[in-house]
């Protein structure tokens, strides 16, 4: 099975708006409203539960054009950054957990 | 028994009974310039000295009355109350916690937590040929994208440093100071004016000078969004108007300082933003400057 860790699934009960590249998250349950940049909207805009964390970094690396390393730095990074906001689902947060 | 203050707020009529002449100075003081009387009675209030005791209350019709210890604190807890209930009256308007002035037709806002220093950014541009809208409120009408103005008395928390010193009369209440519009060295605005640009003021004391910088509309929403005071009446819980305002303006961040430079940044900068020829009359003008 897989761990919500490996694969990210951004929550969906929030709501979301890109603008210019950029996402804005209303999180109402937080009474919190997040402001992504563009590569943390690009990262967010593809944890869909499916992908590996190693899929979005090579993703990353082709449409940022940037090197490997760099790429699995950045969505390391940002995955924690998101974990840190809850804004992706994880065992504690994640709809039907206590 | 006083005349009653009748206002006219948003298009709204708002009744204000004054049980005394000093309650009713008072409110004149503040509220003067919104005087008027148009369609039926949205709002009628109770305002005056309680008893013997020395303090004051407020009261909306159909509410009990608030008791107040000062006038400062019964102004504020009208003007919470009232503006509460105007945001319910006018659904249709987004309102932000903002300053607002409007150079020709066209508006700027300035946005900040309290503290961040809007109120004095408005008071010392107000002597730089811009109109007085409003240093509080600024209701957004998201289909025109004007801005109305709510014309209260500016209210600074504390003197302004030079060269801006308060008109001799400014009302002093227990923690503010209220400039009464007829004080202004500026006109009033009498009806909306297109919004074309935001400022989100940040207060850098001791800074060697002021700074503007550029903001994604993304962020410029996310902030609107935060100051906006009537989210929830709107779609997609209000964040859909934060997004509709900031598409439409240009937004930037204002890292003010030192009163006087302060100004002279924010009139440059809207030299290349404000494309109306009055509006550019309006920066390109004489100050008052004293």
């Amino acid at each position: 099975m897989n761990k919500p860790a490996d694969h990210p699934k951004r929550r969906t009960d929030v709501n979301v708006r890109m603008i210019d590249g950029e996402v804005v998250v209303l999180d109402r349950q937080a009474g919190l409203i997040h402001q992504l940049n563009q590569t943390a909207s690009y990262i967010w805009d593809r944890c869909d539960g499916q992908s590996t964390v190693a899929e979005l970094a090579d993703q990353l690396a082709v449409a940022f054009d940037v090197d490997a390393n760099t790429a699995v730095h950045d969505v390391a990074t940002i995955i924690v950054q998101l974990h840190r906001l809850g804004l992706i689902e994880s065992p504690n947060n994640m709809p039907g957990s206590p | 028994m006083l005349d009653a203050l009748s206002l006219v707020i948003f298009g709204r009529h708002v009744r204000v009974q004054c049980q005394d002449a000093a309650t009713r100075a008072l409110f004149v003081a503040k509220y003067g310039h919104m005087q008027g009387r148009q369609g039926p009675i949205a709002l009628q209030y109770s305002v005056g000295r309680q008893g013997e005791t020395g303090g004051f209350f407020v009261g909306r019709a159909g509410q009990a009355p608030s008791p107040a210890s000062n006038p400062g604190e019964l102004l504020f807890l009208f003007e919470k109350d009232m503006t509460v209930e105007l945001e319910k009256l006018r659904p249709d308007l987004y309102f932000i916690h903002a300053a607002v002035l409007a150079f020709g037709h066209e508006a700027v806002m300035l946005v900040g937590e309290s503290g961040s220093g809007k109120s004095t950014t408005t008071w010392a541009l107000l002597h730089h040929g811009c109109r007085y809208f409003s240093d509080e409120l600024g209701p957004v009408d998201l289909q025109t994208g004007e801005v109305y103005p709510y014309p209260h008395a500016l209210c600074l928390k504390d003197v302004p440093p030079g060269p801006y010193p308060l008109p001799t009369n400014t009302l002093y209440t227990a923690h503010a100071l209220h400039i009464p519009t007829a004080a202004l060295p500026s006109e009033v605005g009498e009806g909306p004016a297109l919004l074309s640009a935001i400022f989100f003021v940040q207060y850098r004391p001791g800074a060697a000078a002021p700074a503007v910088q550029g903001l994604s509309k993304a962020e410029a929403a996310a902030r609107l969004f935060a100051n906006a005071l009537n989210p929830l009446a709107h779609v997609g819980d209000g964040l859909d108007g934060a997004i509709e305002v900031s598409t439409r303006v240009a937004s930037l961040r204002l890292f003010s300082g030192d009163l006087t430079a302060t100004c002279a940044l924010v009139k440059a900068t809207l030299k290349s933003l404000l494309s109306n020829e009055e509006a550019r009359r309006c920066l390109e003008g004489p100050c008052s400057h004293p």
